[in-house]
């Protein structure tokens, strides 16, 4: 794992994308919540490999795309060598086998940028994957459909690139994750459920340290947010955002992996154990989820 | 639970029992419309949870009358979604039966729900011992106040005791105790050598609760004064350091180590569910514990004496702020308030 300034790949990033696409591009993930966390410290890092920028609204994330996948590898990006896509996707690669558009810095292999797309409006699956045709082939885009509410109300870094809001992609990660799933990352034996989990936990813990009183703010965020992206079903996913996570606090060896992982990244130097971490998360329960849940279990006047 | 102090170290709710995996059932006891209210979102939020399931909330040795609960029915269908609420009822102890049962789950059901409720009612009446010295206590109030003497009945009404409870005490003060042609009585000077028996029996005298922060995040005092004075309940008011402050701005104290809150329960059953809304990172400490962030104070006595102060919580009186400060181990603290009270009485 390697350790990289929060703040300088902020930059690189920032500075690479042209400017007409800058604010059309949102940074989610680790990136996001390291520069909104420790952006100021000149210390502050990231121990990620892959830096992840959303293309938004979805209207226009094929064109930007394109515009963006060309204009960095003329500035001497090049495509991540990706060991699941040995050939580059033509015209007759279905587009959920088409390699996603991965590309590193001049020069450098520590880290790369990983395009994704905005979900569809009005999506209803988990996963659609788009098509980007480049001069170096044809890509895929991804998107994930509870990455919706990342797009609301992004913030602005101080290189002018937007990056999401800590609250939204912890709200995004509990929809994704209504219960602890079996998938594990790569060879691993960790759970995506419980990085993902637990990357909500870590964010609710680094959000009230910069404000003991930021949860306060969360419900209303949070209800807004589903209100303007999911107009028929927020109160159904209002209901149920919760549900992972409770599953999360009552299974110890889950929590005991989430704790872990997320003390190799967002939380690391901290030496939070699995107690802080529960206790954080019944903090979110009570003071977040359930006024939302509240809110969801309400007649509706209209 | 039925009125059981909040079980912080759960997730989140479960209701107190499950038959058949099929329906939930929550226990409240006690007249309160709010433990009522905060029964029926419990379980409103568990049956959205659980979509296949139904919930009774189930009252128990309540006072609540039937024209108010129907009033309380009402106010829940307005508010709850239809989903829930055709799953959802409320059933009634009266006596040997139950109101409001639905007609499905009576035969087998039934017992099921006896033995539960008698489960829950132990684990909630585990009543705080009346303390012998709450006379004593009201007493030195009184004096720090400059009150004038007080009747027998007076005291008993303030207490909330017997005759032979004030009588006893009365004659165990005796030397202290100045007593009218009409037969009241007042403290005629500081009872110095009965203050130090309180003081060393503190834990008897004045049962406190004590909660550490389990998160790494401690809340600050005033925070969690913030959010106890936001809650809107009467039976609550803040003690400590803050208090002392008040009734003496020249404490010789940096900061304030911890929120000290006294809880008013007559009625010897302590509802600590509002720590949980403080701060749900808040656990009882355990013997190994740092200091803690919150201690609660039970008091029991009839009349709380609690002092207006403006539109936040009422400060506690005099003598329990400084047995707070006792509690606490401010001890150079509590000497110098001390001090200050009786130099206040004259």
């Amino acid at each position: 794992m390697i350790s990289l300034s929060a703040r300088g790949v902020m930059q690189q990033v920032a500075e690479a994308i042209p400017a007409e696409c800058r604010g059309e591009i949102i940074i989610v993930g680790s990136l996001a919540a390291a520069y909104h966390f420790f952006g100021k410290d000149s210390k502050g890092e990231i121990t990620t490999k892959d830096v992840d920028g959303m293309l938004s609204p979805n209207a226009s994330a094929i064109r930007n795309g394109k515009v963006i996948a060309e204009r960095l590898l003329q500035a001497g990006w090049t495509l991540r060598k990706d060991p699941d896509w040995g050939a580059l996707g033509g015209s007759s690669t279905p587009d959920d086998k088409l390699p996603i558009l991965r590309l590193h810095p001049p020069g450098n292999t520590e880290w790369y940028l990983e395009l994704a797309a905005a979900p569809p409006e009005g999506s209803m699956v988990p996963k659609v994957f788009e098509r980007v045709s480049t001069t170096k082939g044809d890509f895929s885009l991804y998107s994930f459909r509870f990455l919706a509410v990342a797009e609301e109300d992004p913030l602005k870094s101080e290189f002018g690139i937007l990056y999401a809001r800590p609250e939204m992609m912890a709200l995004a990660n509990l929809l994704h994750h209504p219960l602890i799933g079996m998938e594990t990352i790569g060879d691993t034996t960790d759970k995506r459920s419980n990085k993902d989990l637990g990357r909500v936990l870590a964010l609710a813990w680094l959000s009230a340290d910069q404000d003991s009183n930021a949860l306060d703010e969360w419900p209303l965020r949070w209800r807004a947010a589903l209100e303007k992206r999911f107009p028929n079903e927020w109160r159904d996913l209002a209901a149920r955002a919760g549900a992972g996570l409770r599953q999360l606090l009552d299974r110890k060896l889950d929590l005991d992996q989430a704790t872990a992982i997320s003390n190799l990244s967002l939380l690391r130097g901290r030496d939070l154990g699995p107690a802080q971490l529960h206790a954080t998360g019944r903090r979110v329960l009570v003071e977040v989820l359930r006024p939302l849940e509240s809110a969801a279990l309400a007649k509706s006047t209209a | 639970m039925v009125s059981a102090p909040g079980t912080l170290s759960r997730a989140d709710y479960e209701p107190d029992g499950l038959w058949k995996n099929k329906v939930a059932v929550e226990v409240k006891s006690g007249h309160s419309f709010r433990n009522l209210r905060a029964g029926l979102m419990q379980l409103a939020y568990y049956l959205a949870r659980e979509p296949h399931k139904r919930g009774v909330l189930v009252l128990v040795d309540s006072r609540i009358t039937d024209t108010a609960l129907n009033r309380e029915r009402e106010l829940a269908e307005r508010a709850l979604r239809p989903e829930i609420l055709k799953r959802f009822s409320i059933a009634v102890e009266r006596g040997k039966d139950f109101h409001g049962l639905p007609q499905d789950l009576e035969r087998e059901f039934r017992p099921w729900l006896q033995d539960l409720i008698a489960r829950e009612t132990r684990k909630a009446t585990t009543r705080w011992r009346q303390p012998a010295d709450a006379v004593f206590l009201v007493l030195l109030n009184q004096w720090f106040l400059r009150e004038e003497a007080m009747t027998t009945r007076w005291l008993m009404g303030a207490v909330g005791c017997s005759y032979p409870t004030v009588a006893g005490t009365l004659d165990r003060l005796m030397p202290v105790i100045q007593r009218s042609t009409d037969r009241s009585v007042k403290l005629a000077g500081f009872p110095a050598e009965e203050w130090r028996r309180t003081v060393a029996n503190l834990h008897r005298v004045y049962p406190t609760l004590r909660y550490v922060d389990r998160s790494g995040q401690r809340r600050s005092p005033k925070d969690l004064l913030r959010r106890a004075s936001g809650l809107g309940r009467k039976d609550l008011a803040v003690g400590g350091v803050i208090a002392a402050r008040h009734y003496y701005p020249e404490l010789d104290l940096r900061g304030t180590p911890r929120l000290d809150l006294t809880l008013h329960c007559p009625d010897e059953m302590a509802d600590l569910s509002f720590v949980e809304q403080l701060d749900p990172a808040l656990e009882k400490a355990g013997l190994n514990d740092d200091a803690a962030t919150l201690a609660i104070h039970v008091l029991r006595r009839r009349d709380p004496f609690f002092v207006a102060d403006g539109d936040g919580l009422p400060l506690a009186d005099r003598v329990s702020t400084l047995l707070d400060l006792h509690d606490a181990r401010l001890a150079v603290q509590a000497k110098e308030f001390l001090n200050h009270l009786v130099g206040s009485v004259g």
